[in-house]
């Protein structure tokens, strides 16, 4: 799976539990050609909210542009990227161009 | 959104009448479409209400006449169609609409919610069909969800980066009873987009313009959507460096103005395309680095830093890294960006006076122009320059894909924003008509030109019926090489000339005019020189009707300048094997 030229990094992405956000996720990923190593969908304490953990392939585009395209989802509600070897140490990567 | 609360507000009603009512409360005056099936229910109450309802003769050309009006009037356009087949038509429009970044609601029935999945007649998911190309999209089948998901979508296709939104009902969505209640608020958590300018990214951007030498406005269709004209005109003349316009961005700044130097691109003049090559930094407004404009990536203004202001944040370094990101609504973004340009040239101000002289150079050394035909037939480029000329500035001009459409972007000047209309991301060939279409009923009371080729406009001429139907009177301006003109022409250059498939010559089959009168058009037909001019007076005389002028033009008239697909700006061919006379010009 990992190559010398390619990283891995998890994301932990909640989105709305609603029909079709699998698909718009997982065509997102299909259309801009980036690599889903493997992606889990599970509950939240929110029932309206569920929870993706995605393990993606960066190469030949960064995680930033990953993250964008994500985030620009509109079921999409938030994006942290989960540090290896750092499980509980969890870094909000959203780009951050607030004031 | 959330315009008014509307008396229907608490009213029991049928699905279908809410979708009516909520289309009356998001302010929509206008929709193209035709009905079927499942968007059947819909139908009925759209026969009671203001909202004015043009029955088109094909989806495709609803799809692109609420794209038509929504750049012209800079709000959402609205069509709508039936399931399956219906549904499948609006397909090119919503993707069109996508890559050019218009505000575009679809509505489209479903078959009733028991029967989706069971591949029931006209049955088609469209949804999944244009998740790819929708801002967002919607399948209803509550209809208690109607309400909101319309004035989700209206927020949604027009705020941020303005967007296609697709709105599929079930039927049995439509025929169900519910209490309307439209939204006083909408709060989506997934979408904030981000209007205001981070004010550190603005002095930043400030002061790196102050310390450049050879910068340039790289401005695109974003400036229009913003309606930002205005506002870049100010800061243009503030800094006094050179502009470029991309094809989404013709209109956003004068053509006539001495600062801009036309369009940058596969075929754009010199001297846009060396002020991008040659400058030390883009100031990137609204614009998105794309291919036809930077050409090969890795050669793509090697020496220039970059400030990148986009309303979109995945724009900025996707194609091209950003020195400076300004994240922002691009007129805001303006706005801030005088005082803080003022401030900073208070403290340094650059002498540009070396860089406009050699781009000024550039200008009147490589200027658009074309030759006559020798054998005295007319000349395509020649028509447009005329057309845009007699018709004046005042003028919307649509156009579909190909030579036609960037001779129309060349030969015609454009001083004013939203007066320009065509398929920019996408390349639609059919786009012109129905666009045209839309934009005369978002803009009634100006003069519409369709700049067509022959190809494009037997794609989806049939609309021309919907517009004499309809007091749309439209012009539309057949630019008639009996050819697929830029596909013959990248046959003639990197196909040895063997034209495959690119000629329409068929011994006047269709007879344009005849066909333009059997759909209740005024039919005309002009092939000499000598005749054009009063051809067009005769089509601008004629404002009761559609007016279709076949233009006879010459067959092997190609576009230049021409950087080929692929290749670097630097290897801008101004004609065939032709580059520009770099040494001389010491940039």
């Amino acid at each position: 799976m990992t190559t010398a030229s390619r990283r891995q990094h998890t994301l932990e992405v909640l989105v709305e539990n609603s029909p079709g956000v699998l698909a718009r996720v997982a065509g997102l990923f299909s259309r801009r050609a980036f690599n889903i190593d493997s992606l889990n969908v599970g509950p939240t304490e929110n029932p309206a909210i569920s929870k993706m953990m995605i393990v993606v392939g960066v190469e030949g585009h960064s995680l930033e542009q990953v993250i964008a395209q994500l985030d620009k989802l509109i079921s999409v509600i938030s994006i942290k990227e989960i540090l290896t070897g750092e499980v509980k140490a969890v870094q909000d990567t959203q780009p951050d161009y607030q004031n | 959104m959330a315009k008014h609360v509307p008396t229907a507000n608490g009213t029991e009603m049928t699905g279908a009448t809410a979708l009516v009512k909520s289309l009356e409360a998001a302010g929509v005056d206008v929709m193209f479409g035709l009905p079927g099936g499942a968007i059947l229910p819909a139908y009925d109450p759209i026969f009671d209400s203001t909202i004015r309802h043009i029955l088109v003769r094909h989806e495709q050309g609803a799809g692109h006449a609420a794209t038509g009006y929504a750049q012209v009037t800079g709000r959402a356009g609205v069509c709508i169609a039936t399931s399956g087949p219906g549904a499948t038509n609006l397909v090119t429009p919503l993707m069109d609409a996508a890559m050019d970044s218009v505000p575009l609601i679809a509505i489209t029935g479903q078959v009733p919610s028991a029967a989706i999945g069971t591949d029931a007649f006209q049955e088609a998911d469209i949804r999944g069909i244009t998740m790819p190309f929708t801002k967002h999209s919607y399948l209803i089948t509550d209809p208690d969800e109607i309400p909101r998901a319309f004035a989700e979508a209206f927020h949604i296709a027009t705020t941020g980066r303005p967007g296609p939104v697709l709105v599929d009902v079930a039927k049995d969505a439509l025929q169900k009873m519910t209490k309307f209640n439209w939204p006083t608020s909408i709060n989506l958590a997934g979408y904030k987009p981000q209007t205001t300018p981070n004010a550190q990214a603005i002095t930043d951007a400030a002061a790196l313009i102050a310390q450049s030498s050879k910068p340039v406005f790289y401005v695109g269709g974003g400036v229009i959507k913003a309606d930002a004209s205005g506002e870049l005109r100010k800061l243009v003349e503030l800094l006094g460096a050179p502009v470029v316009t991309t094809l989404m961005a013709r209109g956003a700044f004068p053509d006539s103005h001495p600062l801009h130097m036309g369009m940058p691109g596969m075929h754009r003049t010199v001297a846009a395309v060396t002020a991008l090559q040659k400058a030390d930094l883009l100031i990137t407004l609204g614009a998105r680095f794309d291919d036809r404009v930077t050409g090969k990536l890795s050669t793509f203004a090697v020496n220039a830093k970059v400030i990148h202001a986009d309303i979109d944040p995945a724009e900025i370094g996707k194609n091209r890294h950003a020195d400076v990101a300004v994240v922002g609504d691009v007129k805001e973004t303006i706005s801030a960006l005088i005082p803080a340009l003022k401030a900073a040239l208070a403290k340094n101000q650059p002498d540009l006076s070396a860089w406009l002289r050699q781009m000024n150079s550039l200008k009147s050394t490589y200027p658009l122009g074309y030759d006559a035909p020798s054998d005295g037939s007319l000349s395509p480029q020649h028509v447009i320059e005329r057309i845009g000329q007699i018709s004046g500035t005042d003028t919307i001009f649509t156009a579909g894909v190909g030579q036609h459409q960037m001779w129309a972007s060349q030969f015609i000047s454009y001083e004013k924003p939203r007066t320009w209309l065509n398929s920019g991301g996408a390349g639609t060939m059919g786009y012109g008509v129905p666009a045209a279409m839309g934009a005369k009923v978002g803009a009634p009371d100006t003069t519409v030109w369709a700049i067509d080729g022959d190809g494009c406009f037997q794609m989806t001429n049939q609309e021309l019926v919907t517009c004499a139907l309809n007091n749309i009177p439209i012009k539309v301006a057949i630019i008639n090489n009996e050819s697929l003109g830029m596909v013959r022409q990248w046959q003639t250059l990197f196909y040895e000339g063997r034209y495959s498939n690119t000629s329409l010559d068929s011994k006047r089959v269709p007879n344009f005019p005849m066909l333009a009168e059997s759909m209740g058009c005024v039919g005309l037909s002009c092939e000499r020189p000598e005749d054009l001019d009063k051809t067009i007076e005769k089509a601008m005389s004629i404002n009761d009707q559609p007016v279709v002028v076949d233009f006879r033009v010459h067959r092997d008239a190609m576009v230049w300048p021409m950087v080929a697909a692929g290749t670097s700006n630097d290897e801008i061919m101004i004609a065939r094997a032709t580059a520009p006379d770099w040494d001389s010009q010491e940039l």
